[in-house]
C-alpha cells in the first residue's frame, strides 16, 4: 500500500474539525451593538412551521370563478406585498395555477407574543386597494428582506385619491428595443379613458403615484397627456421588475376577491427551549456512536468520529446557509428523517470498512495489506447503497419541488415538508463520500504510518 | 483448484436452513396487523382526507354538556371533541391548564367565518375559563388526495428505480430475481410500519410518508451489502457453490456489520426519543417511535427475508433448469 504521509492526519482532522465548529457555532462579530454574521451556524438555521409552529393557508378565488394564470400571479403579489408589509420575511408563497390556490406559509416571529393569526391570515387575504394618487409624499420607510425600500403610508397632498384599481382593465410587463437596447416597460391599459386624460392633463410633469393599501408601488411623472387609455410607465425597469409591478397592478384590478380555502395554525410545540433539548439529543447521539465506534473499532473507531463529526457538521453546513451557494433551507419534521438517515449511512460506511479491515486482519494480512484490501473490498458495497439513497433523494426533489415531473397529473404544487427530507437525503450522501469515505480514509492510512499505532489489535486484530 | 475464501468465518450460522422459522415470525405479525386493522380501521389524518381540527387552550373547571351545548349551536356540523391536559402551556404552568380540540366530521375544510364565530362564542360563554384559540388545522378534501395520491406515486417512482438499478448492478447474481426479492422486503418494511401505527392508532399523515422512505433506503441498503457480499463470495467461489452455502458464509460475515449499523442507528433515534419524551414534544415521539419500529424491520427483513427469498426463487430456477435439459 502506498502510505499517506504522517502529517496529513493531521492536517485533515484540523480541517474537519474547524469547518464543523464554524458550521455548528457560526462566527459573528460584535462592534457596539450591532452584531454581524460572517459565518452562520446552527442557530441561523429556519425552522419549518412543523417544529417551531406558525401559520399555514390556502386561498382561492371566492365563488366559482376560473381564474387565469396571470390573475393567480397577481393574487400571489398582494399576498406577497402583505407579508412584507407586516414584516414578516421568513414566509414561504406559492401559486398553484392547475387548482387556482396560493398557499402561505410562515413561522411564528420570535419576538411577538401576542400574535393573532386569525388576524393576520385576514390582512393578507382581504381585497388589495390599488389607488393612484398625486405626489409622491409618504410618512415612513422600512427596508424589506431584500433590502429595497419600502415607502409607507400617504401623506400630505398624496393623501387624495385620483383613481383606483377598478378602472384598470389590464397592466402587462413589455421589452421595448427601439432603441437598441431592450428596455422594460410595464403598459396599463385603462377601462374609462376619460378619467385618465383628465388626471395627465392635470398632473402633466408631475408626479402621479402608484399605490397598494398603504404602499407606494412606483411614482411615475407624467410625459404626456393620455387620451386613448393606454399608458406605458417607464423607469430604470430589469425584467423582474417590471413583472413584478404589473403582477401588483393587476392584483389592483383582481375581479374577484380571496377566500380562505383552509386554514391552519401550529402551536410552538418545540419552541427555543425545546429546540436547545432537540441539540442536546443531537450531542448525546454523536457521543454514545463516537464511543460505540471506538470500543469496538478502536482505532478506525477513533477515525471514523472525526469523521461523524465532520459529517454533522458539513450537513448543518448545507441547512443554515453555511456556504454562499446554498441559500439557507427551511428544516422540517422529515428534513431531520433525512439527516438521521445519511448519517445513519455515514457511519455504516465507515463500520463496513473498519468490518473489512479487521477480517483481513484476522486472516492473516499486514496492517497495510489489510487498510489497503478492506478499503477497496468494502467501497463496493457503500457505492451502490448510496446510490439507491442518491435515486430517493432525486425523486422527492423532483416530485415536490416547486415545478416537478408529476405536474402533469397533480398540477404544480407546493414544496412541501418532504422537499427537506429529498434535500437533506441528497446532502447526507455527499457528505457521506467526502467525510465518510474519503477523509476517513486518508485519516485512517496516515495514522496507520505511526510506530505506536503499529498494533493489530488497535485495529481489532486478535492480539499479539 | 480448490478456492476458498480467505476471510471466511470459522463457523458459519445456517440463516437459510432457520428460514421457515423467519417466515413464520413476519407472517405472525402480519397476522396480528390485519386483526388490528380489522378491529380499530385505518386512520387517516385530515392532512390527506381533508376536514378540520380546532384546538382552544383554557383553564379551570367546565362544564362539559354546556361545552358540547354551546359548540353545537355554533356550527351547524357535527362535532366531537375531546379535552386533553395542557402539558406544554407556557409560564403560569398550573395544573388546570386544558386544551379542548374540536374535530369536524365529514371531509370539508372549516369555513374561516365560521372558526372566528365558534371563537367567539366560547369566549363570551366562558369568559371565566380563559378560552384561547391554540391551534387548528384545515384542509380541503380534494387537496388531501391529491397530496396522498402524490406520495404514493413517489413512493412508486423511488421503489421502481431502486429496483432497477439492483437489476442492473447485481446482474451477476441473477439481478431481477434480486431486485424482486429486494422490493418484497421493502413491502414488507412498509407493511410493518403500516401496522405499527395501525396498533398505535396513529393517523397517517406526512410524517408517514416521511417514514417510509427513510426506511426504504436504510433497509435498501441492508439488502444491498448482503448481495455485494454474495456477489463477491460467488465471484471467488465460482458459480458451483451450492448457494444456501454461498449466502450463509456471506451473511455470517456480513452479520456483524448488519447489526452494528442497526445498534447505532437505533441509538442515535433512541436519544432522539427520549428528549422527545422527557420534553412531552408530540411530534417528536410521534416520528421516532415509527422509526425505531421501521429500523429493525428493515435490519430484519434485509437477512430474513430478501435473501433466503432470493435463494429460494434461484434454487428453483436452477432445479427448473436441470429438468428442461
Amino acid at each position: 500500500m502506498k502510505r499517506v504521509s504522517k502529517p496529513v492526519f493531521f492536517i485533515v482532522a484540523i480541517l474537519v474539525l474547524a469547518l464543523s465548529y464554524f458550521a455548528i457555532f457560526g462566527f459573528t462579530t460584535q462592534y457596539g451593538d450591532i452584531k454581524t454574521t460572517v459565518i452562520k451556524g446552527v442557530n441561523d438555521i429556519r425552522w419549518g412551521i412543523d417544529i417551531k409552529g406558525g401559520v399555514e393557508a390556502t386561498f382561492k378565488p371566492a365563488g366559482d370563478v376560473d381564474a387565469t394564470d396571470e390573475e393567480m400571479e397577481a393574487a400571489k403579489a398582494v399576498i406577497e406585498t402583505r407579508l412584507v408589509s407586516s414584516n414578516i420575511t421568513d414566509y414561504e408563497l406559492y401559486a398553484d395555477s392547475s387548482s387556482d390556490r396560493i398557499i402561505v406559509r410562515f413561522p411564528w416571529k420570535e419576538d411577538e407574543e401576542n400574535f393573532d393569526p386569525e388576524k393576520a391570515i385576514e390582512e393578507i387575504s382581504a381585497t388589495a386597494l390599488l389607488t393612484f394618487r398625486p405626489g409622491n409624499s409618504y410618512a415612513s420607510t422600512e427596508r424589506d428582506a431584500n433590502g429595497n425600500l419600502v415607502c409607507k403610508t400617504p401623506t400630505g397632498e398624496t393623501e387624495e385619491v385620483l383613481m383606483d384599481g377598478s378602472n384598470v382593465a389590464k397592466a402587462e410587463p413589455v421589452m421595448d428595443t427601439s432603441k437598441g437596447t431592450a428596455e422594460y416597460m410595464v403598459s396599463l391599459t385603462l377601462k374609462d379613458a376619460s378619467i385618465f386624460k383628465d388626471i395627465t392633463e392635470k398632473y402633466l410633469k408631475k408626479t402621479v403615484s402608484i399605490w397598494m393599501d398603504d404602499i407606494m408601488l412606483s411614482a411615475p411623472t407624467v410625459n404626456d397627456v393620455i387620451s386613448n387609455g393606454e399608458a406605458t410607465i417607464t423607469g430604470d425597469f430589469t425584467a423582474q421588475e417590471a413583472t413584478d409591478l404589473a403582477n401588483k397592478i393587476n392584483a389592483g384590478a383582481l375581479p374577484f376577491e380571496l377566500e380562505t380555502a383552509s386554514f391552519g395554525t401550529i402551536s410552538p410545540t418545540l419552541g427555543a427551549s425545546s429546540l436547545t433539548a432537540m441539540a442536546y439529543a443531537a450531542i448525546a447521539a454523536v457521543i454514545i456512536l463516537a464511543l460505540l465506534m471506538i470500543i469496538v473499532y478502536r482505532l478506525p473507531g477513533f477515525v471514523a468520529s472525526i469523521a461523524l463529526i465532520g459529517q454533522v457538521g458539513l450537513m448543518v453546513a448545507t441547512i443554515s446557509g453555511f456556504f454562499p451557494v446554498f441559500s439557507s433551507f427551511t428544516m422540517t419534521l422529515p428534513g431531520i428523517a433525512g439527516l438521521i438517515l445519511s448519517i445513519g449511512m455515514g457511519v455504516d460506511a465507515n463500520i463496513i470498512t473498519a468490518e473489512r479491515i479487521r477480517e483481513e486482519l484476522r486472516s492473516g494480512k499486514t496492517i497495510d495489506t489489510a487498510i489497503a484490501k478492506g478499503s477497496k473490498s468494502s467501497f463496493s458495497a457503500i457505492f451502490d447503497g448510496n446510490v439507491t439513497v442518491i435515486i430517493v433523494a432525486l425523486i422527492l426533489l423532483l416530485v415536490f419541488g416547486p415545478s416537478n415531473i408529476l405536474s402533469v397529473i397533480f398540477g404544480q404544487s407546493t414544496t412541501g415538508t418532504i422537499y427537506a427530507f429529498g434535500y437533506t437525503l441528497l446532502m447526507g450522501v455527499v457528505a457521506n463520500f467526502v467525510m465518510g469515505v474519503f477523509a476517513s480514509r486518508l485519516m485512517l492510512k496516515s495514522i496507520s504510518g505511526f510506530k505506536i499505532f503499529r498494533k493489530k489489535f488497535l485495529y481489532g486484530g486478535v492480539g499479539k | 483448484m480448490n478456492k476458498t475464501i480467505e476471510t471466511a468465518p470459522k463457523k458459519v450460522i445456517d440463516f437459510f436452513g432457520k428460514r421457515k422459522i423467519f417466515f413464520g415470525i413476519s407472517l405472525a405479525i402480519f397476522a396480528l396487523g390485519i386483526i388490528c386493522n380489522i378491529i380499530f380501521g385505518t386512520q387517516l389524518d385530515i392532512q390527506f382526507t381533508g376536514g378540520a381540527i380546532v384546538k382552544y387552550s383554557y383553564t379551570g373547571a367546565i362544564d362539559e354538556e354546556q361545552l358540547k351545548d354551546v359548540l353545537q349551536n355554533a356550527t351547524e356540523q357535527e362535532i366531537s371533541f375531546s379535552i386533553s391536559k395542557n402539558m406544554i402551556a407556557g409560564e403560569d404552568n398550573s395544573d388546570d391548564n386544558y386544551i379542548v380540540s374540536l374535530q369536524f366530521t365529514g371531509t370539508d375544510s372549516l369555513e374561516f367565518e365560521q372558526q372566528k364565530a365558534i371563537t367567539e362564542t366560547l369566549t363570551k360563554t366562558f369568559p371565566d375559563n380563559n378560552f384561547e384559540y391554540s391551534e387548528s388545522s384545515s384542509v380541503e378534501s380534494t387537496m388531501g388526495w391529491k397530496f396522498f395520491l402524490k406520495c404514493i406515486v413517489a413512493v412508486a417512482i423511488a421503489c421502481a428505480l431502486m429496483v432497477l438499478y439492483v437489476t442492473f448492478r447485481f446482474k451477476k447474481i441473477g439481478g431481477l430475481a434480486a431486485g424482486m426479492m429486494a422490493l418484497v422486503a421493502l413491502f414488507h418494511d412498509v407493511l410493518v410500519i403500516y401496522f405499527f401505527y395501525v396498533i398505535m392508532r396513529m393517523p397517517l399523515d406526512g410524517n408517514f410518508i416521511a417514514v417510509v422512505l427513510m426506511i426504504l433506503g436504510y433497509s435498501l441498503n441492508d439488502t444491498i451489502v448482503i448481495y455485494d457480499r454474495i456477489r463477491e463470495n460467488r465471484k471467488i467461489l465460482g458459480g458451483r457453490t451450492d448457494l444456501a452455502v454461498l449466502t450463509n458464509i456471506s451473511l455470517t460475515q456480513v452479520i456483524r456489520r448488519t447489526l452494528l449499523t442497526s445498534i447505532s442507528t437505533l441509538l442515535a433515534v433512541g436519544c432522539v426519543l427520549t428528549v422527545g419524551i422527557i420534553f412531552n414534544l408530540d411530534s417528536v415521539t410521534k416520528f421516532a417511535m415509527p422509526t425505531m419500529v421501521g429500523l429493525i424491520s428493515g435490519c430484519y427483513s434485509s437477512i430474513a427475508i430478501a435473501t433466503p427469498l432470493w435463494v429460494m426463487w434461484e434454487k428453483r430456477k436452477k432445479s427448473k433448469g436441470k429438468k428442461s435439459a
